[in-house]
């Protein structure tokens, strides 16, 4: 692998992992917020208040691994690598 | 000197018998509330998603590994399995990390993501194992969430 492939291999995939992060974490941090509120809110409504946030995280967190994959990908199985 | 209500005798009898009924009274309440299906421990929902999650990921690992080994080879297979099991420790610690948010801890914890880490490391290490077979394995567990969206009364 050429000088310039490896590093545009590596900003690439710092670029993938950290925005792919930024919408997810943000999503996460509300989806959280809203859910412990609403336990404090109704305790009785506690399982299904955490199940729909095990649906939601689990949806979410994806988009992250989408970025991470991605990334590990550039950096050690580089299709662009001759 | 402590100074007590001036009841008429009589008063004072039925006071003192409320005072003592009154733990047998809450008692019998509470065992009461605890035999009503509605007053249930209300974590026990989300326990029983979680297994029903783990039953229904199970049952498409199963039907995804067939097919795996009907239309391709072994090592697909072992791919697959390979990613299948890191889905489902990662979502046996996703749902862990959410089922003490709020209790012990103030924020999700991310050591699931270190899971795909592991999946692309050793994909990228051993040669027996292929990199698309287990990246579907490890998204295995997202056709079982949809299903529980979908089937949840």
């Amino acid at each position: 692998m050429d000088s310039i492939t490896s590093a545009a291999s590596v900003v690439a995939a710092g670029l993938a992992v950290g925005l792919g992060a930024i919408g997810p974490g943000l999503g996460q941090g509300n989806a959280a917020q809203g859910a412990v509120e609403g336990i404090a809110r109704q305790p009785e409504a506690e399982g299904k208040i955490r199940g729909t946030l095990l649906l939601s995280f689990a949806f979410m967190e994806s988009l992250t691994i989408y970025g991470l994959v991605v990334a590990l990908v550039l950096l050690f199985a580089n299709p662009f690598a001759g | 000197m402590l100074k007590t209500a001036n009841h008429p005798p009589g008063e004072e009898e039925a006071v003192n018998q409320t005072s003592l009924d009154f733990p047998v009274k809450a008692a019998r309440i509470m065992t009461l509330d605890s035999l009503d299906p509605k007053n249930k421990d209300p974590n026990e929902e989300y326990v029983q998603l979680q297994l029903r999650i783990f039953r229904t990921t199970l049952i498409v690992t199963a039907f995804a590994g067939i097919t795996t080994i009907v239309f391709f080879d072994v090592q697909d297979l072992l791919s697959l399995l390979f990613g299948a099991l890191l889905g489902i420790v990662y979502l046996r610690l996703l749902s862990r990390s959410i089922g003490q948010l709020g209790k012990t801890s103030s924020s999700v914890s991310k050591i699931q993501l270190l899971l795909p880490v592991l999946m692309v490391l050793a994909v990228s290490k051993l040669p027996e194992l292929h990199f698309l077979p287990s990246f579907i394995g490890f998204m295995l567990y997202k056709p079982s969430l949809v299903l529980q969206f979908l089937l949840e009364p």
